[in-house]
């Protein structure tokens, strides 16, 4: 990842970053961006919940993928050996990839050794984490998106800031500009237009390309299938147009049994778009067999650990379960604020504020695990049940064990807090002090939006509740005693 | 070696990873079933009414014709991209093709021409004609096995993509579909199964619902009781 920091007004939606608290000031003073964060709570919200409506025992049905998630990496190593036979027996190839540079790596190899060059990619938060696509073009292969989101931020030059609709931060009147270019005339800034555009564009894409990569949403052990979840159709097409196939895949994804699936279908899209099934699902199983007319030739599976491993032996190793549904993403008001671009790294939203400081050192992105309110409305959203809030505290924790993010301001004044609560006269003097000062003085407004010298640092990003005008305990001893 | 690294680095995580397991309840082994109650025909066709598609409900061949007949004149189809199956047979898709100057396209004659020029063809088509291994009542799905003769192409490139399924077809629920690949054997799952809710649908501008991007953008499905 990049540690470059974004100089001008956009650059926070181009390049990995670690200036959470700057990228989500300028995401906050852009109006565009605001109206369509505004709209993803009403239009998916409401979607959501009619869904899981619908679904008697919603409850015990996620319990249920949560729990086959548990008890698959109690276990991980013995079900990716399986899966690893189960792909080999269907004539397909897995490769094992330390880190992301090691996966790009074999991917690159795997293309140029056949003399390969053209290559369409259905959308895949993994390539994204391992910057599959700078690689490729680098090795002078040539990559096209075939997504509709990621193609538009391809040719945009963005990175997806959601996990589910990566242009989600465009307008119409934005994406009809960017599709401009390629068409070499105007688009109207018409959906159906910009659609049809796209159609035809990489329709040429698919019948030259070579080469399919696709992520996997699941990856089943038994039988060596990988499942791909999709609402355009891409995925079908990446899988069956070209002669290679190439599915790169975090090593978390691997579920034990075939029947271990419906209930990971049953609430992935319930969870991520508010409907029942997503338009296309598809099951993959090895490569072309004889007679077959479409479908890859040759299959590859590239599994990925780059710093799962570590995850998976601590106690944040639940937040392995994660199906990538954007549900959490959805339901935060932070997110909902700031946007996915603010986030800095891969993955944008609650998990993602678990997942960048694990996968890109707790140090570089010490601002995420406090970019939450804790208020539960993700682990509430998560089709797994994730205990985000939980973990986001944990790394909170971990931040205070870590010498070099220690704040001494800070270490002071909760050292002086913790002796004042410690004294009760002390603790008397204080608030007496506090309501008879700021307190008397902030009566018209109950928050103060500026803290004196280095303690405003706290109210740069928020504001601060001001005392009370007058103190519990004389409130209590004048009135309170009067009320039962 | 940068497997057996691997794997004996995801080994030793797992084991220490044991002790942070979440505690756990008993599950009925039915939990998620939905199921559907009452006329399984008339809940498939609401559904994929639901998701986008146009389903009709015939009680006979000669009325399930009569429907295609008109989809294709809709699609206006001068060649038309077809599975080879038994339920297409009794039909008589080739005679309705041939009556209506409408060329098939499917795996026989794909097979006489080399694979750019197949592709082309393919390509080309304005309607796609299946049938389907299994529909799901309760979600409108389709479920497509694919083989020789029954490809992935048929529901994939054309504009539009009729699919006749028969009653017998349907199942009340996504885990009774699962159950049935079960019987079959897992060990043979066909190299590519493909599950069908709707038309090829993107919200990717503005949130908002636009379909046809990939895959088809018309869906229509025929039932025939």
């Amino acid at each position: 990842m990049n540690s470059s920091s974004p100089t001008t007004e956009t650059d926070y939606i181009r390049s990995t970053h670690h200036e959470f608290l700057a990228a989500s000031e300028k995401a906050l003073r852009t109006p565009s961006l605001q109206i369509i964060l505004g709209q993803l709570g009403d239009t998916l919200g409401q979607r959501n919940r009619d869904a899981w409506q619908q679904l008697p025992n919603s409850d015990l049905v996620r319990q249920r993928a949560r729990q086959i998630k548990d008890d698959t990496l109690a276990n991980l190593h013995e079900h990716l050996q399986t899966l690893e036979i189960s792909v080999q027996a269907r004539g397909g190839q897995v490769h094992w990839a330390d880190d992301g540079h090691a996966a790009s790596k074999i991917i690159v190899d795997l293309i140029k050794q056949r003399g390969y060059s053209r290559v369409v990619k259905s959308k895949s938060m993994t390539s994204e984490e391992i910057h599959l696509n700078p690689a490729l073009e680098a090795a002078g292969i040539t990559t096209v998106e075939t997504d509709l989101g990621e193609y538009i931020i391809q040719l945009a030059g963005h990175r997806p800031s959601h996990i589910v609709g990566p242009a989600l931060h465009l307008s119409a009147v934005e994406v009809a500009e960017i599709l401009s270019q390629p068409a070499g005339r105007t688009l109207a800034a018409e959906r159906e237009t910009l659609a049809a555009f796209a159609r035809q564009e990489l329709r040429q894409k698919f019948a030259e390309a070579e080469v399919g990569i696709s992520g996997a949403n699941f990856a089943v052990a038994e039988t060596g299938t990988i499942v791909l979840v999709s609402n355009e159709g891409n995925a079908r097409l990446t899988t069956a147009l070209p002669k290679m196939h190439i599915a790169v895949m975090g090593m978390e994804k691997v579920i034990p049994k075939l029947a271990d699936l419906p209930y990971f279908l049953k609430v992935l899209a319930r969870a991520a778009t508010g409907q029942k099934l997503s338009v296309y699902t598809s099951f993959v199983t090895g490569a072309r067999r004889a007679g077959e007319t479409d479908g890859a030739e040759e299959f590859h599976l590239v599994i990925l650990d780059n710093g799962r491993s570590q995850i998976l032996g601590s106690p944040l190793r639940e937040s392995l379960f994660c199906i990538r549904c954007g549900a959490c993403l959805n339901a935060c008001p932070i997110y909902r604020s700031v946007g996915g671009h603010a986030y800095g790294g891969v993955y944008a939203g609650p998990i993602g504020a678990v997942l960048t400081p694990l996968y890109d050192g707790l140090a570089a992105n010490h601002h995420l695990p406090h970019a939450s309110s804790l208020c539960g409305a993700c682990q509430a959203a998560c089709p797994v049940k994730i205990q985000i809030p939980e973990m986001l505290v944990k790394l909170r924790e971990q931040m205070h064990d870590e010498p070099t993010l220690k704040n001494g301001m800070e270490s002071f004044a909760y050292r002086m807090w913790a002796k004042t609560l410690k004294r009760p006269w002390l603790y008397r003097l204080s608030t007496w002090l506090a309501t008879r000062t700021v307190g008397r003085w902030y009566r018209k407004s109950p928050w103060l939006k500026k803290l004196p010298g280095k303690l405003h640092g706290w109210t740069k990003k928020r504001d601060f509740p001001a005392p009370a005008a007058a103190r519990f305990r004389d409130w209590w001893e004048k009135e309170g005693r009067h009320g039962s | 070696m940068a497997r057996e690294a691997f794997l004996a680095r995801v080994k030793q995580a797992a084991e220490i990873g044991r002790a942070y397991r979440v505690e756990h309840q008993q599950l009925a082994p039915d939990v998620g079933y939905v199921g559907v109650t009452g006329d399984a025909c008339a809940k498939l066709a609401q559904e994929i009414d639901a998701v986008g598609g146009i389903a009709t409900i015939v009680d006979s061949l000669g009325q399930a014709r009569e429907i295609l007949a008109g989809y294709l004149l809709e699609a206006e189809a001068k060649t038309a991209l077809c599975w080879q199956h038994p339920l297409l047979m009794r039909l008589q898709l080739n005679e309705l093709l041939a009556e209506r100057n409408v060329t098939r396209v499917d795996y026989d004659s794909a097979n006489s021409l080399t694979q750019p020029a197949r592709r082309l063809e393919q390509l080309a088509c304005e309607i796609g004609i299946t049938s389907v291994d299994l529909a799901i009542a309760e979600t409108g799905t389709l479920l497509m096995c694919h083989h020789p003769g029954q490809e992935r192409l048929a529901s994939l490139l054309p504009p539009v993509h009729v699919a006749i399924v028969e009653q017998s077809q349907i199942v009340p629920d996504l885990l009774d579909a699962f159950r049935i690949l079960h019987e079959r054997g897992v060990q043979n799952l066909p190299s590519n199964i493909t599950l069908i809710t709707g038309p090829s649908k993107t919200g990717d501008i503005e949130l908002q619902l636009t379909t046809g991007v990939h895959g088809p953008g018309r869906w229509r499905v025929i039932i025939i009781r």
